[in-house]
């Protein structure tokens, strides 16, 4: 009975899979010839169609998408055909097969760290030309944001989706025990350690916190004056001390409790959650949670500069846009490039809608921005740390460096190895990877 | 829930003990709590999934968790399908996995009964050679496939996420071993029959092999149905997408995601499975019943 019933079942399947299985490869291409607008390399209607690949998902997602909406319902000659590729890492990846088999897009996101290996593979347009073309310089764009752009004297990519790290503050616990917001790391130390709250033995409230990244690292050993890589890019330019000075710091915080130091996997959720709901009152995180943050908690949460040791300093973050130089409608692409990058309906709007960095001039001038900073002064907090952007993490290697970089953090912040003899080690692989 | 009933099953049927026996008892109960939890640790995540779908995202955000929501938030279902085209996605998440599945058998079966059945010169060459598909990833495979099937101009159809699965390594070698235990006999006597090969196939080793058959389309569906990284590395475009990718897509890049909306896309990816293993369950535990008598 029960065989019986499974061989319809099974036999029912297969029929449906069959019947869906010969239509199933030519659907795709029917829709294709009709021209539905939605798939590949086609141009519909006399459009030139500039395809375009990001990696912005949830909210982000939306607002991009509209932007592109807005882009096209204003420029009747052009369709910009917006793509998610997965995360940025997947999206490289996407990138490398697709240039290799020539079925790239003309426009892409690169994560910023990305950037050098792209543009040394030399798939990336040199966008000076076109800058020029337009009237417009370099100089339009905000300093600080511009790290990871120019290459071998090519502009390769222009700022897009960007962010750095800031900390965000609970203001209302600081207040309760009468304490000023941090601004150097002595005073984070103090002020971290006086918000530790130790019940039964055990840790129910911390003083700061940071997600499993090597973006915060980087940000203090260039706080301490060191770079992450020398000037020729040969070493790590940290070995005066300042790597050992950074790791040293954030252990005896982590020993007293001052420190809550995230287990690996999914770290930015569970600090998010930490912060939000008052278990550790400070946090190193993105620019990027401002908003969510802000929409979420009932305290009084502020931003801040991330505190300095020498100096102020902070690395960037986010992605930069670029046209491949195997397109085959450069102009149209850049046409869409320049629009994003000058009209209030571009990007500045996006970043408005997103939280995401202003990243031209004229946008920070914008009487929008202004309004939108009277309003979210906490948001004015992360453009104005700007001024002391610094990437000292550019290398082809970086990605490479990057993964033994995660391994030193491991074994120092998780299973308390020495510092200096990490770091040590950490410098003889870079040196290794460095030299191939 | 599923733990409960599980339990009360459990103990139903009379305890497999002398009643004297106080000790034996106590074992049994103990088995029965082990089960419980054991099937805790699985069920559990799913529960979970389901009460993160229907909170709202402040529920989502709090420290200590939200066990379930105040009021549920159906609407979460319906903002997380039109985030993008996803009637879209799960037409081509159906067809794909459905003629994957219909093709591997066409491929699979007769394979298998040669392998099983058969002497042919190269036998042992040719199984080594399915069992070498057998043991390589995707990942090392994939670019090459790309580069192929983007030359032969099908990156913007489905048939990227199908052809290269129409063999399954995995399936010839189970049903092979599942074939190899039919008596010899039925075989020559249904030969002597008069009975054609497709016959001995069709009437004969497939109703035999029911349930390795079904736990074969059973993995298949699984893991085709929830593949991400193929898909993904094999298409550019939304309209050939399945739905991994559009769940993929709810995720926020940067800043707090709203599981919420995730989860319930989740939810929608989930059940399909949920159903096919409804009806397939009996099979596969028969099929792995008799792998183990054997």
């Amino acid at each position: 009975m029960i065989k019986k019933m499974s061989l319809v079942l099974m036999a029912a399947a297969l029929a449906g899979g069959m019947l869906a299985g010969c239509s199933g490869g030519k659907t795709p291409q029917g829709d294709a010839a009709a021209g539905s607008g939605s798939a590949g390399q086609k141009e519909a209607e006399g459009k030139t169609v500039v395809n375009f690949w990001h990696s912005l998902g949830g909210k982000n997602g939306e607002y991009l998408n509209a932007m592109i909406q807005r882009f096209n319902d204003t420029h009747s000659n052009i369709e910009v055909v917006g793509t998610f590729q997965g995360s940025y890492a997947e999206t490289v990846t996407k990138l490398q097969q697709a240039v290799a088999a020539k079925s790239g897009p003309d426009v892409a996101m690169l994560e910023r760290a990305y950037v050098q290996m792209f543009a040394d593979a030399d798939v990336l347009e040199d966008l000076n030309p076109y800058l020029k073309k337009s009237g417009m310089s370099t100089n339009d764009f905000v300093a600080g944001l511009m790290g990871h752009s120019i290459f071998d004297k090519k502009l390769v990519t222009l700022p897009f989706n960007r962010s750095t790290p800031i900390m965000h503050v609970n203001k209302t616990l600081l207040d309760e025990k009468g304490l000023a917001i941090p601004k150097t790391w002595e005073e984070l130390k103090k002020v971290a350690n006086a918000m530790v709250v130790k019940e039964n033995g055990e840790y129910t409230r911390y003083g700061l916190t940071m997600p499993y990244d090597t973006w915060y690292p980087i940000a203090m050993i260039t706080q301490a004056k060191g770079k992450f890589f020398n000037d020729d890019t040969t070493s790590i330019g940290f070995n005066n001390g300042e790597g050992a000075k950074v790791f040293h710091f954030l252990k005896d915080m982590q020993n007293t409790g001052a420190l809550y130091y995230p287990p690996a996997t999914d770290s930015g959720n569970i600090v998010n959650q930490m912060f939000t709901s008052g278990k550790v009152a400070m946090m190193f995180q993105s620019t990027g949670v401002i908003g969510s943050i802000a929409n979420t908690v009932k305290f009084n949460y502020v931003t801040a500069f991330l505190p300095m040791d020498q100096v102020y300093a902070t690395p960037t973050g986010g992605a930069n846009l670029g046209i491949m130089a195997d397109s085959k409608n450069k102009d149209a692409a850049w046409e869409f490039l320049h629009w994003v990058m000058t009209d209030p309906q571009g990007a500045q709007q996006f970043v408005i809608d997103s939280g995401y960095l202003p990243f031209t001039k004229k946008m920070v001038e914008s009487q929008q921005m202004k309004d939108l900073w009277a309003k979210e002064p906490n948001r004015k907090v992360a453009y104005d740390q700007l001024q002391y952007a610094i990437d000292t993490n550019k290398a082809i290697a970086w990605p490479q460096v990057e993964q033994e970089f995660f391994k030193a953090i491991q074994a120092i912040m998780y299973d308390n190895a020495n510092v200096d003899s990490t770091l040590a080690n950490f410098k003889k692989e870079t040196d290794r990877i460095l030299k191939q | 829930m599923l733990a409960q009933r599980q339990v009360k099953t459990g103990e139903a049927p009379p305890p497999n003990v002398r009643e004297s026996s106080a000790a034996a008892y106590v074992l049994w109960i103990l088995g029965v709590l082990l089960k419980a939890a054991v099937i805790l640790v699985f069920v559990f995540p799913f529960l979970w999934m389901i009460s993160t779908s229907l909170q709202t995202f402040e529920e989502t955000m709090a420290f200590p968790p939200t066990w379930l929501p105040a009021i549920p938030q159906w609407s979460n279902f319906v903002e997380a399908m039109s985030a993008g085209p996803f009637l879209t996605y799960a037409r081509n998440s159906v067809v794909v996995t459905f003629s994957v599945i219909l093709l591997q058998m066409l491929v699979m079966i007769p394979a298998a009964y040669a392998f099983a059945k058969y002497k042919f010169r190269g036998k042992e060459l040719c199984f080594a050679l399915v069992l070498l598909a057998f043991m390589i990833p995707g990942q090392v495979t994939f670019i090459p496939v790309y580069l192929m099937l983007a030359k032969w101009g099908l990156i913007d159809s489905l048939l990227p996420q199908i052809i290269p699965f129409i063999s399954n390594a995995f399936g010839i070698f189970l049903l092979r071993q599942y074939f190899m235990q039919i008596p010899q006999e039925i075989i020559e006597s249904a030969r002597l029959d008069n009975a054609s090969e497709f016959k001995i196939i069709r009437k004969i080793m497939v109703p035999m092999s029911m349930p390795a058959l079904a736990t074969i389309a059973l993995f298949s569906f699984v893991s085709h149905w929830n593949d991400y990284f193929w898909p993904l590395v094999m298409t550019d475009s939304d309209s050939v997408r399945p739905l991994t990718m559009g769940i993929a897509m709810l995720r926020q890049t940067e800043g707090i995601s709203n599981w919420h909306i995730i989860m319930a896309g989740n939810v929608v990816l989930v059940v399909p499975i949920l159903i096919v293993y409804l009806f397939a369950s009996r099979q596969i535990v028969k099929a792995f019943v008799y792998s183990g008598i054997k």
